[in-house]
């Protein structure tokens, strides 16, 4: 079979078509020049004959390394303020790395633009932030490819600052950035991957910090509502990759300077927020400044273990008047942490507050039925909560206020319960047995 | 007798078992006319070959405690090419041992160097999971000494990065190759820079748009590959196909080496055409092939014969399985004895109907062409086959699911009264000595490659001194430049856009996007349940507002079509019809190609042309007599496409000159297209979905704008056509740019012309019928009249065309 060699002027003729058409067209044309294609690019040949232009709009100041050219923006902010942290609190972030990265010295604070979020070798990080602690405060830098054709030295000069400072620290780096940028490494094929001594991400506890409190943990919603600051105009982050791609198409270049600064900001943010927490994580108990945070703070030291620490905190924060929910929740893990501890007096006392019809108030009865079963070893007390368990089931069902799926399944493990504690007194070898299991 | 049938254990099929139950089937017939063609096909004896020296002892040992000790002389000519370093094609029947053609020297490769790596594509994850199984196996008599998973879809993220970096050998489908590996290869470095084997499996279903596609997804692997530097060699595995070798090198573009003798034993098989008889001769009105189908099919499971039903939609899927599971019920307390199977059920609803069948907990299944490739079903004892499955190869393949190794197996073709079936039952020599099927592929259609280009240009910039596929790549890159989707830098070509290509280009349908179709039923308590989902080409016609749409036997009424949602909402119902969509076509050339008149007088030409196409009603069909019992219309959105097409001008002369009315003179036109159509879709040994048809007005000139509404009231109807003056006949690839029909039927005009004059001459009818010119109902009396005057007008050269298209070739 012969091939026939489409002309090329089909691809613009597809265009054109696809103007004129209005109807719901899917098919070639939206798969060929997809939904983007509507908006007209600026088709004018770059600008980039005037380099220093761009330097100058930027304030940077154009550098060289073995591998070529890249811009560098510097600037030393005396805000925020060196922190160092104490290892107590660093232990809470990341337990088998404490002693490595106490240094503050060592620290590096990342930050990339990118030219997309989805990911893959084709999206690239055209702007990288770094940032030290220097003379007390925060030296910044920026590396900014003019070109795709400056990737490399642009790498090139950021694995050189790794090695200086070699701790990564990042807001939601471990699942964006640093891939990312491994990815950029991996496809230079020339530099080899940067290997940092350890990366803190703070997203994941200023996640358990305040979420519950602000309900987005965007870096720039935390440094308005958690450091008071105000970043004032800012660039949307959804909009910086067309502001890149403008600029390439010969695009002004003043249009990348509210990028700069945005990324500025989100570095500065980044490290007086890292500070913020570290200090929480350190001395909540004085410093925390709501029962939100104090929760939080007691999450994070449940989840490594530091259950006296987190018993206490969670004490602290019921005894500010949290939100209905966070206070269950609280609660909740408060009895937990009791019942592990062996105390039990205070965990019946919780367990008997929470019970009720809820999902955790059911658990709340089954908690204290096991309790009353195992180590009160007082079977008749356990029929009573299991049967007062029972008929709040049922009245909740009648009256509609549970779902037909949760009623099934809750009703069927008390009926089991019910079941094997009123056959106790016959079968006590099998059930001393079960207990064991169930302790 | 029966309790004492279904007591005993399923006896094996035998020759005679089949020779009387069709004795009974057609005893009311002249057997001569229902049954045109009973071939037995004897057995083949198994060719052996020691295994390979070179193959390592533990590995030996690993297949010989599986109990295999000698090769199929197939498996030790592959294993000995792949091991010298050749790429290479297999071509072998069902159930030969193929897997361990690629097996082995994969292993071997792995077992000697742990580095190795290996990528095996499937063209569906069923196909995967099936060959894992066969590799685990082998992994456990090996101490575990390599790695083999699968990876799509369904693979968890969390087993994802461990996968990329110790499995030796993945397992995969060209999809999950394009959106989800390539594109971020960085991840798979380790895989990259160690690959050294690519296994494509069931090569022949890469034919077509998706074969198109796999080629330009295999141009980006090897360019990845590349990078990493790396340079795989390729194993393919094929049905029987007449091109195999061919095939391969242009998916691979490299040179192939083909395997086809096959060393592999096969029990006797019993191959039956069966022509459904006439009930009316005038009208060529035969007996519903799905009836006749259902009875063959019924006797045969009547004799407790484990059968496999093969339906070429999924609506007849369907309409045959109510049918069977209402003659085999289940018995109280055991699971459904007949069960379906096709695209659009849920993969644990699959694997389990796989697992009965293996375990002969199922009796019978009715399957679309989902079940045609390789997977496991264990050995059927027949194969019923409800109309022909569109090619001789895949017929072959179909018929290769019953009887596996030995024992003997039946299969029976059942014809439907489409010309293309009546073609192959009355000429059953055209079948059984005719070489398969060539398949066809255009890897440089600009639609299929533009798309490929964009994503190749995120995985790695594109270099101008590149080559991908046949076409000036600088230009090209200038151009998606200019529709800001690269951007040059340094000379490469970079990748300048926040989306992420892949994920908007499906390999098999012209858009990724499904219709999902959900049961309200359970809306009240909160719980609607999603049944299905169907592609977006045909949700169309078949989950449109107040279709029928048949699911697992049960019939759900479609209440609403969210379009842009993508979502049919349906409620169970029991009625006795389903629906049939009626589509309303519009041609308009857009540029063309070539152009060259022949007698008639008439042209023929080729080129690009705007297909515009509407579903704007439906019928209601009648279970059981096929009667029309109502009809509706709809208001649904309309498709566009952009490709290419040969057609035929019929002059002015020619068309006024014919001794009939005007009405006539329509209905003959539509007719003859009917018939050029189906001999286009055999003559082109593609899919009868691939091409398209229409009849137009000539427009005055190719290139001049003109408004819609004033020409080619083209419709599958003929009835509602006005008069025309230079009726142009269209028939056209079936997906946007096209793929590749269109200039080959332009070659070969002259033997498509006289091939029709032989279909339709030879039909037994006297006024057209659905085997020739099409249903009589829709048409005037005197169609097949018209048609025949015309193409015999038309094909007065043709013999001189037809030798001259032999030269060609």
């Amino acid at each position: 079979m012969s091939v026939r060699y489409v002309s090329l002027d089909r691809v613009r003729g597809l265009k054109a078509l696809r103007r004129s058409s209005t109807s719901d067209v899917r098919g070639w044309q939206a798969s060929l020049l997809n939904e983007s294609g509507d908006e007209s690019h600026p088709r004018t040949k770059p600008i980039q004959d005037d380099p220093d232009r761009l330097s100058q709009v930027l304030g940077a100041t154009p550098k060289t390394n073995q591998y070529g050219d890249y811009l560098s923006v510097r600037c030393l902010c005396a805000q925020p303020p060196r922190y160092s942290p104490d290892l107590r609190a660093l232990r809470l972030l990341t337990p088998e790395a404490a002693d490595e990265i106490a240094d503050p010295d060592q620290w590096l604070f990342l930050d990339t633009e990118t030219t997309g979020l989805a990911g893959g070798s084709g999206t690239y990080a055209f702007l990288v932030g770094v940032a030290w602690w220097e003379s007390g405060g925060l030296e910044i830098e920026q590396f900014f490819m003019r070109e795709y054709s400056e990737e490399r030295s642009l790498l090139f000069a950021l694995r050189e600052r790794i090695a200086e400072h070699p701790v990564l620290v990042t807001f939601n780096g471990k699942s964006f950035d640093w891939p990312l940028l491994e990815t950029r490494y991996r496809m230079s094929r020339k530099i080899s991957v940067p290997t940092p001594r350890a990366h803190l991400d703070f997203l994941h506890p200023a996640r358990n910090l305040w979420r519950l409190r602000l309900g987005s943990v965007r870096l720039s919603e935390l440094e308005r509502h958690v450091l008071g600051w105000d970043r004032g105009a800012d660039v949307l982050s959804g909009q910086i990759p067309q502001v890149y791609f403008d600029y390439l198409r010969g695009g002004p270049p003043e249009r990348l300077v509210p990028v700069l600064n945005h990324n500025q900001m989100d570095l500065r943010g980044l490290a007086a927020l890292s500070s913020r927490i570290l200090s929480l994580l350190s001395d909540a108990e004085s410093i925390g400044e709501n029962g939100l945070e104090l929760f939080g703070v007691s999450r994070i030291c449940e989840k490594r273990g530091e259950h006296s620490r987190a018993r206490e905190l969670y004490q602290k924060s019921i005894a500010t008047f949290l939100p209905a929910e966070t206070d269950r929740a609280a609660r909740r893990s408060l009895a937990r942490l009791a019942k592990r501890e062996g105390d039990f007096d205070l965990a019946c006392e919780l367990w008997r507050d929470a019970a009720g019809n809820s999902r955790h108030g059911y658990e709340a009865y089954e908690q204290l039925a096991i309790y009353y079963e195992h180590k009160a070893r007082n079977p008749e007390q356990a029929r009573q909560i299991v049967l007062r368990a029972i008929d709040e089931l049922r009245r909740a069902n009648q009256v509609g206020d549970i779902a037909p799926g949760a009623y099934r399944e809750i009703k069927a493990r008390f009926d089991r319960r019910m079941e094997r504690l009123g056959r106790r007194n016959r079968r006590p070898l099998l059930d001393a047995l079960a207990m064991q299991d169930e302790a | 007798m029966c309790a004492f049938h279904s007591l005993a254990p399923r006896p094996p099929a035998s020759l005679e078992t089949v020779h009387n139950l069709l004795g009974s089937l057609v005893s009311r017939y002249r057997q001569e006319e229902v049954l045109t063609a009973v071939r037995q096909i004897p057995a083949r004896e198994a060719k052996f070959r020691p295994l390979p020296a070179w193959v390592t002892s533990s590995l030996a040992e690993a297949y010989r405690a599986k109990g295999i000790r000698d090769l199929y002389l197939h498996q030790a000519a592959t294993a000995d090419l792949v091991r010298d370093g050749k790429n290479v094609v297999i071509v072998t029947p069902t159930a030969s041992g193929k897997t361990l053609c690629y097996n082995m020297p994969v292993l071997n490769a792995v077992l000697e160097n742990p580095d190795t790596r290996a990528l095996y594509l499937f063209p569906t994850k069923a196909l995967a999971q099936d060959q894992l199984a066969e590799l685990h196996d082998l992994a456990k008599r090996l101490d575990d000494g390599f790695g083999a998973f699968t990876y799509d879809g369904d693979t968890p993220s969390d087993a994802r990065k461990a996968i990329r970096e110790r499995g030796h050998i993945v397992l995969t489908n060209p999809d999950m190759l394009h959106t989800g590996i390539l594109p971020h290869h960085t991840k798979w470095m380790r895989l990259f820079e160690n690959l050294r084997y690519i296994v494509l499996d069931e090569l022949h279903t890469y034919r077509g748009v998706f074969g198109s596609h796999l080629a330009n997804v295999l141009r980006r692997l090897k360019r990845v590959a590349r990078f990493y530097g790396s340079d795989p060699q390729f194993i393919c595995c094929s049905a029987t196909i007449a091109n195999p070798g061919e095939l391969a090198s242009r998916l691979i573009e490299k040179d192939v080496e083909v395997v086809e003798e096959n060393g592999a034993p096969a029990g006797e098989k019993l191959f039956v055409f069966y022509n459904p008889p006439m009930v009316n001769r005038n009208l060529g009105i035969r007996r519903s092939y799905i009836n006749e189908a259902t009875r063959v099919a019924k006797e045969i499971l009547a004799r407790k014969l484990q059968t496999i039903v093969f339906a070429n939609s999924r609506l007849h899927t369907e309409v045959l399985l109510t049918y069977l599971q209402q003659a085999n019920p289940p018995k109280p307390g055991q699971p459904e004895p007949i069960r379906g199977y096709r695209g659009g059920y849920l993969p644990g609803e699959r694997r389990e109907i796989e697992r009965g069948l293996r375990d002969g907990r199922i009796l019978g299944v009715v399957a679309t062409n989902a079940l045609e490739l390789g997977i496991d079903v264990g050995s059927l004892d027949a194969c019923v086959m409800a109309g022909y499955p569109g090619s001789i190869a895949s017929t072959w393949q179909r018929a290769g699911r019953a009887g596996r190794r030995s024992g003997s197996s039946c299969a029976v073709f059942v014809a439907s009264s489409a010309p293309l079936d009546q073609f192959i039952v009355q000429h059953p020599d055209y079948f059984f000595d005719n070489s398969p099927e060539h398949a066809h592929i255009q890897p440089d259609n600009l639609e299929i490659l533009v798309n490929h280009l964009k994503c190749a240009a995120f995985e790695l910039p594109v270099s101008p001194d590149e080559k991908f596929g046949n076409v000036d790549l600088p230009d090209l890159c200038e151009q998606l430049g200019e529709a800001g989707f690269l951007h040059q830098s340094g000379g490469d070509w970079h990748w300048i856009d926040e989306a992420y290509p892949a994920d908007t280009i499906s390999l098999r349908s012209v858009t990724s996007d499904n219709f999902v179709i959900i049961d309200t039923t359970g809306e009240d308590n909160g719980k609607p349940e999603v049944i299905g989902e169907v592609d977006f080409s045909s949700a169309l016609t078949t989950v449109h507002p107040k279709a029928i749409y048949i699911h697992q036997g049960q019939q759900y009424h479609v209440e609403h079509l969210d379009f842009d949602k993508r979502k049919a909402y349906v409620k169970p119902v029991n009625v006795d019809y389903f629906t049939d969509a009626i589509r309303y076509t519009q041609v308009r050339v857009l540029e063309v190609a070539e152009e060259e008149g022949i007698a008639g007088p008439a042209a023929r030409a080729h080129g690009d042309v705007l297909v515009r196409s509407q579903v704007v009603g439906f019928k209601k069909i009648k279970f059981f007599t096929n009667e029309n019992v109502g009809s509706g219309k709809l208001e649904l959105p309309e498709n566009e496409m952009h490709t290419t097409s040969f057609w035929l001008t019929l002059g002015h002369s020619l068309f006024a000159e014919l001794p009939f009315s005007l009405s006539e003179r329509q209905s003959g036109i539509f007719g003859l297209l009917y018939a050029l159509g189906s001999m286009a879709t055999l003559l082109m040994m593609c899919d009868r979905r691939d091409l398209g048809t229409a009849v137009g007005e000539r427009p005055p000139s190719a290139a001049s704008e003109i408004n819609w509404e004033d020409f080619a009231t083209a419709s599958s109807n003929g009835s509602e056509a006005k008069e025309f003056f230079e009726p142009n006949l269209y028939i056209y690839d079936a997906y946007p740019g096209g793929i590749g029909f269109s200039e080959p039927l332009y070659r070969i005009c002259g033997t498509l012309l006289n091939r029709t004059l032989d279909l339709v001459s030879a039909c037994p009818c006297q006024n057209g019928c659905p085997s020739c010119v099409g249903p009589i109902a829709d048409r005037s009396e005197r169609t097949k009249e018209v048609a025949l005057e015309v193409l015999g007008r038309l094909s007065r050269d043709a013999q001189f065309m037809a030798t001259r298209t032999a030269e060609i070739a």
